[in-house]
């Protein structure tokens, strides 16, 4: 099989999974970001979005304190942008995609949204500085897409 | 603080008293009414929090300069003079106990527009050097980068980058002649860019022109909430260059309530003219594309929700059918809270209060009273047009365990368009 060449393909190939796997795929964008945060709600998050298995409940709880995390980490209005924070906040909005209860979902695909809050997180890690890695970022994805279809 | 500072900063109290203020002080009628009006007052059960009292210093100041009573019984010694410290102690009353939020105005039986006043008192403070370090950093940050928080122009190009992705077309920047020079709040750049991607897609569907300018992309105005009217013209005069430049004919305030204030209300005094272009709160613009024909939408949402009016929107601004027009569109079980519109009750953040990190526990305090309003409805959602209302009431919401998920007007129009070929990855 050919790799995944660009986010269009990479999108559709993420609309066409069950909401089951766009959480455990989704739940690998976020574990590659992981090392823009020490916060252990996150951990928990990816590993209750890869558990097929997981009951609502547990999912609910999860998604609970991927929300605590991103509101201890956002910025106030008219604070001083620290942008290393802000690179946790996206971290935990990507945690909180891939564990949102289903009826809060809307039309929205959470591993796609994972991927683009995980994009945002490295984009804040490296906004001052001249770099390529939010591109490796996304090449990172398209690469763990088709490790994951191909599992 | 030295004694020049404290001169300097009644000299500038003096000069606000005008003949508005001054009528102000010289009806009130000490009812009382404004007290049961403001949500620190109501929630703390603390008398200081009464808003006509947090400008005491400046009527002792009017009384004493432009009153004959006042005036002899300064002569005599008799009246008490307002020192450095007694100013320090009333930073906390005008910064962060008072969001400006216009209620007290609204129920004042004499008309008095007690939160003039208090931007009034703020120029003063300011002055005097007693504005909070928060704001100072903001408003610092906002002359010297363009953001109170910040953000560069590279920054919102990142963002917007993600956006381009998300929705599958260029986000315009500079674009001379557009129809619509769109605003943002840096609170939107960092924390809910997903705001850009709604406003792009729904003018896409709308087939209308719109742009960003690079050089004054920022809506929010800290001069305006510190109290310095030399800062608020400046960071004015920025954005009305910058829509000049581009010729366009309407600006977009975002999902801001005193950004709209700001640049609307205040902005063409402040520049000592009216503007060449029209100022409009994106739920205004999106108004008018549903009386157009032009913001078509499919499906509603289920849930029982209800609207937060930000205050600026519905007290300053008039702003208060719109929403719930566009409302209607997408939710089929909308619900009111008692008090909603012109007399909604203030999320607690709003006027610089959010700014201000010693004044985090006292606006959660001030939370209780939405927390008591949403308790009497129990809804799914809740909606908003603020992000400075949005995250104030996500952390108020998450610190009373409520679990409420709260979402931008905006985005759920956005998130109801009917589809057409533009949403490519």
């Amino acid at each position: 099989m050919t790799g995944t060449a660009n986010d269009s393909e990479f999108r559709k190939q993420l609309d066409d999974l069950s909401l089951a796997q766009q959480r455990a795929v989704g739940a690998r964008f976020v574990h590659s970001v992981k090392d823009l945060t020490d916060d252990a709600r996150i951990d928990v998050a990816i590993k209750v979005a890869q558990d097929s298995e997981a009951n609502n409940d547990e999912i609910h709880s999860a998604f609970k304190s991927a929300r605590s995390a991103v509101l201890d980490c956002y910025t106030r209005c008219g604070a001083d942008a620290d942008w290393a924070t802000q690179a946790s906040y996206f971290v935990a909005r990507a945690a909180s995609d891939v564990v949102m209860p289903e009826k809060e979902i809307s039309n929205n695909n959470p591993a796609w949204q994972a991927a683009m809050h995980s994009r945002m997180a490295r984009t804040c890690a490296v906004i001052d500085t001249d770099t390529t890695e939010e591109q490796q970022e996304t090449e990172q994805q398209h690469r763990i897409l088709d490790h994951f279809l191909n599992d | 603080m030295s004694e020049a500072t404290l001169e300097r900063g009644i000299k500038a109290l003096k000069e606000q008293i005008d003949a508005p203020v001054a009528s102000f002080f010289s009806s009130c009628v000490h009812c009382g009414m404004c007290a049961e009006a403001c949500l620190f007052y109501t929630e703390t059960g603390n008398p200081k929090y009464t808003p006509i009292s947090k400008v005491e210093p400046m009527r002792r100041l009017w009384e004493q300069e432009f009153t004959l009573i006042g005036r002899i019984k300064k002569l005599l010694g008799l009246s008490k003079k307002i020192t450095d410290e007694e100013l320090s102690e009333w930073q906390e009353l005008v910064y962060n106990s008072c969001s400006m939020c216009g209620r007290c105005t609204m129920v004042c039986p004499v008309g008095n527009d007690i939160t003039y006043m208090i931007r009034k008192f703020r120029e003063g403070m300011s002055a005097a050097g007693h504005a909070p370090e928060g704001l100072i950093g903001a408003t610092t940050r906002a002359i010297q980068i363009g953001s109170p928080m910040g953000v560069k122009f590279p920054a919102l190009k990142a963002q917007a980058g993600h956006v381009e992705k998300e929705v599958g077309f260029e986000i315009p920047f500079d674009k001379v002649g557009a129809e619509y020079m769109l605003l943002m709040s840096s609170m939107e750049i960092m924390n809910y860019p997903e705001y850009l991607g709604a406003v792009a897609r729904i003018f896409h569907q709308a087939g209308k022109s719109w742009t960003i300018s690079s050089e004054a992309f920022e809506a929010t105005n800290s001069g305006i909430q510190i109290g310095t009217s030399d800062l608020a013209r400046e960071l004015v005069n920025r954005i009305v260059e910058a829509a000049e430049k581009l010729k366009v004919k309407t600006v977009i305030s975002p999902e801001c309530g005193h950004a709209y204030t700001a640049i609307r209300w205040e902005g063409p005094n402040l520049v000592g003219h009216p503007f060449s272009f029209r100022v409009r709160h994106i739920l205004e613009v999106l108004d008018e594309f549903r009386k157009d024909g032009l913001l078509r939408t499919e499906g509603f949402e289920e849930d029982k929700m209800t609207f937060h009016d930000p205050c600026q929107l519905v007290r300053r601004g008039g702003v208060i059918e719109q929403p719930r027009n566009l409302l209607n569109m997408v939710a089929k079980n909308f619900v009111e809270m008692d008090d909603h519109g012109k007399m909604n009750w203030c999320c607690g953040a709003g006027g610089g209060v959010s700014a201000n990190e010693d004044a985090h526990e006292l606006k959660l305090t001030a939370f209780k009273r939405k927390k008591a309003q949403l308790d009497e409805l129990h809804v799914d959602t809740l909606v908003t047009a603020c992000a400075n209302c949005r995250i104030q009431l996500e952390e108020g919401l998450e610190v009373n365990d409520m679990d409420i998920p709260v979402v931008g007007l905006t985005e759920m129009l956005a998130e109801h368009l009917v589809e057409t070929d533009s949403k490519q990855g």
